[in-house]
């Protein structure tokens, strides 16, 4: 993939994180917070596993067979 | 009416050794098909039909040992229900794809040495299925016969060899500190079998660990399944960690570790590592297998982790998590067995367009994509909420939090594969459906998947702890509503990002790439450094019995040539001190030893034997003498 895409994509993703973090911190504070749990963990979860498959792809190496 | 009384109780590690047994002589015409299907039923009956045995039944004693070849209660029999329902499901599939009677009696050496594990009543036994068990799968490994499957098997049979040290080396200390080899827990409850802290404990740990893939024990598992042959890893994916689950579940449950004064269960903490470990290193492979393997890991961490919660509710979780765990993830190997069997392509980046040419394959993946996700109706669905109440009950915040990530990161990476595999467009791509041996078993297992994931009572009454299984609602309304929740995020994220997802030909280095090297390195250290110093040894060993084979051929002269090196290595540091003295002594010795080595060797005359034993009887004597009158003077 373009660095410039992936620059671009690595800021998308932080910046969703951040706003999901916000709005996180304003539904625990809302009254029915237990009925949007469910949403913001999601977004925590796919960002989170985005960002370490971010991170290990680093250490990946093109090939197709792993011995 | 049938009286199952009446039928004997017999252990169905025999049914499955004797099926295998019979095998060859069948050949592999329509006769070995309609065995195989009678095998499967029978097994599946051996099962249902179990009861516990009377006192002394299938009991014998060994050196002083009682060892139990079948031992029953609930945990042991819902192990049995599924080994034997999934034993069946995988022998059907089979009957398709395999061409060799050897596969089959690995396979079925495998299915019963499993059987014998969970049904043994004493941890020797349990070893002893446990070590059939890692060398009967290895053939299905070895089936494959690329150089890749028979490294991988080599890599698989090292692993399971240091495991298989390990428990034994931790039942051999466990019976001296506790005089016990006995798994049967008695009136205290279904796990609570008692184990000593100490070596032995760790040791036992580290047996079972490496079975159930604790993380840095567990890399034979995404190393060997991807090779194994296509029905061999439907047979693989089941039994040996689930396994691994229940020895833990017999062993383990609950164990606690003091650290900085709390006692942390953690086994509940390595399941949740698992979950998540396996998680994402399944989102960055490419080979579907591959992909499968890595889920075993993170599917474990769950029943790992309701185990190690040890409560009644958490333990029910795990062993009902075993239960369903090995219905879809035997559903989602046979699904990409029928793939690569079609396709002859094992990798998502080759893949796609497969949804309206392999329509069966791809409903019954789906299932077990749904199921595996967690989505409400499915049978994983209610596992796996059992686990995280579990853990929700207990207040353990940390665990709670990386369970449901762990569904996240599942859901995600299985979209990934069935978006991937079926439904992306590919119009390069040939392949027909999968023929009716495979589509069967694939369709019985989804239906199951389905059936307990909408009626779970029929799984909540097989459970070792019924009644606290019978009072958990799996559909309560916030539990529903957060699961699907969270999982509709995860689904619209995805398709927003999947970019970022996408599969490629890469190659993923796992912990083992550390193995390998450390392995590498210790290979140059035996056959470099090892090597120059060994040559060494044998240089000096032999200059040494070479002195003395001259020595004993003419003891006089070995004897001068011993005084003069003698006095020429203890004179020589001194010759400069006190030169006038000391250097004509030097002079003499070191003349006299050139001169003795110039000098040929020449044998002594031989005495007869007579001669020399009178000699030593004369030595003895002296000496006798010499010790009474020293004994005498004192």
């Amino acid at each position: 993939m373009d660095k410039k895409v992936l620059k671009g994509l690595l800021i998308m993703i932080v910046c969703v994180v951040l706003v999901v973090s916000a709005v996180f911190v304003f539904v625990k504070h809302t009254e029915h917070s237990e009925y949007f749990t469910g949403f913001l963990y999601g977004a925590i979860g796919v960002s989170f596993f985005l960002i370490m498959a971010k991170i290990l792809s680093l250490i990946q190496k093109e090939g197709k067979q792993d011995d | 009416m049938i009286d199952i009384s009446s039928i004997p109780n017999i252990p169905p590690v025999l049914i499955y050794f004797a099926g295998a047994a019979l095998i060859p002589l069948l050949g592999k015409g329509r006769a070995r098909k309609i065995y195989l299907i009678i095998l499967a039923a029978l097994g599946l009956i051996g099962v249902a039909v179990l009861r516990s045995p009377a006192p002394g039944e299938w009991e014998f004693s060994v050196s002083g040992f009682e060892l139990i070849f079948l031992y029953v209660d609930p945990l042991s029999l819902i192990m049995g229900y599924i080994f034997a329902i999934i034993g069946a499901a995988a022998i059907l599939y089979s009957i398709g794809v395999v061409k060799e009677n050897g596969e089959f009696v690995c396979g079925l050496l495998y299915l019963g040495s499993a059987m014998g594990a969970v049904f043994a009543g004493d941890l020797f036994t349990l070893y002893i299925f446990w070590e059939i068990m890692a060398f009967s799968s290895l053939g299905l490994i070895w089936y494959s016969r690329t150089e890749r499957a028979t490294n991988a098997g080599m890599r698989y049979i090292l692993f399971h060899l240091f495991g298989g040290c390990a428990l034994l080396a931790g039942i051999i200390i466990n019976y001296m500190s506790t005089g016990s080899i006995s798994m049967v827990p008695g009136e205290s409850g279904i796990g609570y079998f008692f184990v000593q802290s100490g070596i032995g404990y760790f040791l036992l740990l580290i047996g079972i660990g490496v079975n159930t893939a604790f993380i840095l024990l567990h890399t034979w598992l995404p190393d060997s399944y991807p090779k194994a042959t296509i029905a061999g890893a439907v047979f693989m994916c089941v039994f040996t960690t689930k396994t691994g689950v229940y020895a833990l579940a017999r062993t383990f449950p609950g164990a606690e570790l003091s650290l900085f004064g709390n006692e942390i269960p953690f086994v509940a903490y390595i399941g949740a590592v698992m979950c998540l470990y396996g998680v994402i290193f399944a989102l960055l492979q490419n080979d579907v297998r591959k992909l499968l393997s890595y889920h075993i890991i993170s599917q474990v961490g769950y029943m790992v982790a309701g185990v190690g919660i040890g409560t009644y509710i958490g333990i029910n979780g795990g062993i009902a998590h075993v239960f369903n765990h090995i219905l879809y993830k035997a559903l989602l190997f046979m699904c990409m067995g029928s793939v690569i069997y079609a396709t002859g392509r094992n990798n998502l980046t080759e893949l796609g367009g497969l949804a309206k040419k392999m329509p069966i394959t791809m409903i019954t993946c789906v299932i077990a994509a749904l199921s595996i996700s967690g989505v409400a109706g499915f049978n994983g669905y209610v596992s796996k909420g059992m686990v995280i109440h579990a853990a929700e009950l207990e207040e353990m915040h940390i665990l709670t939090l990386a369970l449901m990530l762990g569904s996240v990161g599942t859901f995600l990476s299985f979209l990934k594969l069935t978006y991937f595999t079926f439904f992306r467009r590919n119009d390069e791509i040939e392949a027909k459906e999968a023929p009716l041996f495979m589509l069967i078993p694939m369709s019985v297992t989804a239906f199951l998947c389905v059936a307990l994931g909408v009626y779970p009572k029929m799984l909540y009454e097989i459970l070792p702890y019924r009644e606290v299984a019978l009072q958990f609602h799996a559909y309560a309304l916030g539990h529903t509503l957060g699961t699907l929740e969270l999982l509709a995020m995860t689904a619209f994220m995805f398709f927003s990002l999947r970019v970022l997802i996408m599969p490629h030909d890469r190659i993923t280095y796992d912990i083992d790439c550390l193995y390998r090297k450390a392995g590498r390195g210790f290979i140059w250290f035996c056959e470099k450094p090892l090597v120059s110093f060994a040559i060494g040894v044998e240089k000096v060993v032999l200059r040494i019995v070479g002195s003395f084979v001259r020595f004993s051929k003419n003891p006089l002269r070995g004897t001068r040539v011993m005084i003069d090196m003698m006095g020429v290595a203890l004179l020589k540091p001194f010759i400069f001190v006190f030169n006038l003295v000391i250097q004509p002594v030097y002079k003499y010795y070191e003349r006299d030893l050139e001169e003795v080595k110039m000098r040929p060797v020449e044998e002594m005359e031989k005495m007869s034997i007579g001669t020399g034993m009178l000699l030593i009887l004369l030595f003895f004597a002296l000496y006798l003498i010499a010790m009474l009158v020293h004994g005498w003077m004192a």
